[in-house]
């Protein structure tokens, strides 16, 4: 437990020290997500956002940003980690390699929480956007996280692997936005957009998130009604799914010689 | 004595993209006993770097395991890991965002020392010894190549590990920051009791700092022995000349064989000198041939010239696979100098 706490410290402490020293573009980011939303909200209303309708787009949006920090994290973080040579040190370290990546996930999750806190309310402040605080939501919130750090997972498995997955978590991450419902409702897709949409790693829990949040939905409804039993399943195939394949990408990286090559 | 590192058949084949089969690494068995500086050396491509990270656990043998301390790495790795600290050649091994202090603290983290105090008062110590103290809260990006080098061997020897691995230490050092680690390598390995591996190019650093060497050449072994034993094996009737004028070379001709070169205002012939020639005979040939000779002095062969001809015989058994040729014992044919 000590170790556990020690490593998730030690984690957190390197990123705020390496973010807080690439602060000025951290600063410029935050504003350009700001903006982004804004931007976006405006086009897809017709030039006119009202604060009720854009509670949903500013949930969903807030749950995408936790999907870029955490694919950015695991894809972008681990390649520029094998070039520094900065890897291979933290794979000659004695502790399980599982838990380094445990530490390196809950850290990227603490931060990219306090980064969604500070953006959030911002906008919210800045353009009269209220959503409630429900305790219901937590383990949907929960599940959703879950299930992005799994496909998180999975593109640093690739990443370990094949190294030049950039250009693939970028589209990624931009399909993420415009498929995950958060600014264009799922059910109004082509219904083979519709179903790609759905397997998406945050389009299942952003659907539950807003029903349970915004319309006060209970546990039990989203139960019943097989959404909420939709999203576990997501959600467990996608951090199995990804946890194998980040096992995989060591195995293989490690058979190959790729943890200290680009 | 139990060995600090203990080499088993070990062997490594890469698969390259167009499918071929590349043995970097080819039935390797070595050991190296505690507190020796032991130097890797052979050229680009010879096996080094991948013997290497077989031992940091970075690369999975094809075949063969690797013991630190009597830790197999494969199977005990925690342990095994636990034994060692590196750094790596041709990459930063620290964060560069970080300063030297927050460094050290990270890696000392990683490499699983829990208690606060005993980690800060390792590092500062380390720091002080490596005078990088005062410069601590520096971003070690800012370093010079030098001082970035000192801040990854400061991490690898963090949690003060009985093993440390060191791939090109003093590549692209000037020649002051060369000396302080190569100082602080011979301090580590005979104040401390620490074993040293390190691979290089340098090979008078080799020769100097280096109590046993092996030199490797496509994934094998061609030599293996103490330092002073392989200088030995190779040191020949070896003599040099020196003659007053710089027209002696002319009378050279009583000497076949023997090369002549000014120094100095004087002429210097150098050859091997057979069985059937003592130094006595060779004095008087030289006084017989009318030369004013000032001095004879053997000359002492040295690691680069040794590594130089075994990688050339080594290059003569090459086959047309582009792998070594072996004896009927699957050894590097005709090269083989082991301990």
């Amino acid at each position: 437990m000590v170790l556990t706490g020690t490593v998730l410290l030690n984690e957190c402490q390197k990123r705020l020290i390496i973010l807080w020293s690439y602060r000025f573009n951290f600063m410029l980011e935050t504003f350009m997500i700001g903006f982004l939303f804004v931007g976006i909200s405006f086009f897809v209303s017709g030039g006119r956002p009202a604060p009720e309708q854009m509670a949903p787009a500013l949930l969903g949006y807030l749950t995408w940003f936790f999907a870029v920090f955490a694919i950015s994290d695991m894809s972008q973080g681990i390649r520029e980690e094998t070039q520094t040579g900065t890897l291979e040190q933290m794979y000659m370290s004695p502790l399980p390699s599982g838990l380094l990546l445990a530490g390196r996930s809950v850290a990227s999750l603490l931060i990219s929480s306090g980064m969604v806190i500070l953006i959030g309310g911002i906008l919210m402040l800045l353009l009269g956007i209220r959503i409630p605080v429900r305790l219901a939501g937590v383990p949907v919130f929960a599940l959703t996280l879950a299930g992005l750090y799994g496909f998180a997972f999975f593109m640093g498995g690739a990443t370990l692997v094949f190294k030049q997955v950039n250009a693939l978590s970028n589209l990624l991450t931009n399909m993420l936005l415009f498929l995950n419902g958060s600014f264009l409702t799922v059910e109004r897709m082509p219904g083979w957009l519709e179903t790609f949409a759905r397997s998406l790693p945050s389009t299942q829990g952003i659907d539950v998130l807003r029903r349970v949040v915004l319309e006060d939905m209970s546990l039990t409804g989203v139960w019943q009604d097989g959404s909420l039993v939709w999203l576990t399943v997501h959600t467990a195939v996608f951090l199995l799914a990804g946890w194998g394949v980040f096992l995989w990408g060591e195995r293989v990286a490690r058979r190959r010689g790729l943890l200290g090559q680009y | 004595m139990k060995a600090a590192i203990e080499i088993e058949s070990l062997s490594k084949t890469f698969r390259s993209r167009g499918g071929n089969e590349i043995e970097a690494v080819s039935r390797l068995d070595l050991t190296v006993e505690p507190g020796q500086v032991f130097g890797f050396l052979g050229s680009n491509g010879a096996g080094k770097t991948t013997t290497l990270k077989m031992a940091c656990g970075l690369v999975m043998p094809t075949t063969g395991t690797v013991r630190l301390n009597g830790f197999d790495v494969g199977r005990q790795r925690g342990r095994a890991m636990r034994q060692i600290g590196a750094v790596l050649e041709g990459t930063r091994n620290v964060y560069w965002r970080m300063n030297a202090w927050q460094n050290l603290l990270y890696f000392g983290r990683i490499k699983g020392i829990s208690s606060s105090r005993s980690l800060k008062t390792r590092a500062e110590q380390l720091l002080r010894e490596l005078d990088l103290w005062e410069r601590r809260k520096d971003p070690v990006g800012e370093f010079s190549r030098g001082m970035q080098q000192k801040v990854a061997i400061a991490a690898a020897l963090i949690a003060d590990p009985p093993i440390v691995l060191l791939d090109e230490p003093v590549l692209g050092l000037d020649v002051q920051a060369s000396r302080t680690v190569q100082d602080w390598i011979v301090e580590l390995a005979k104040e401390r009791g620490k074993t040293v591996v390190l691979t290089t190019h340098q090979l008078d650093m080799a020769e100097n700092l280096c109590d046993r060497v092996a030199i490797m050449s496509r994934g094998r072994l061609l030599a293996h022995r103490p330092t002073g034993e392989l200088l030995d094996l190779f040191r020949r009737e070896f003599y040099q000349l020196r003659l007053r004028g710089v027209d002696a070379a002319e009378k050279g001709g009583a000497f076949p064989g023997f090369t002549a070169s000014q120094e100095n205002g004087h002429t210097v012939l150098s050859g091997e000198v057979g069985d059937d020639l003592s130094v006595f005979e060779l004095v008087e040939r030289a006084r017989l041939a009318g030369m004013d000779l000032i001095s004879v002095s053997p000359a002492e062969p040295n690691l680069e010239e040794i590594f130089v001809e075994l990688i050339e015989r080594a290059e003569e058994t090459v086959g047309q696979n582009g792998n070594l040729e072996r004896d009927g014992a699957g050894r590097p044919a005709g090269v083989e100098i082991r301990g």
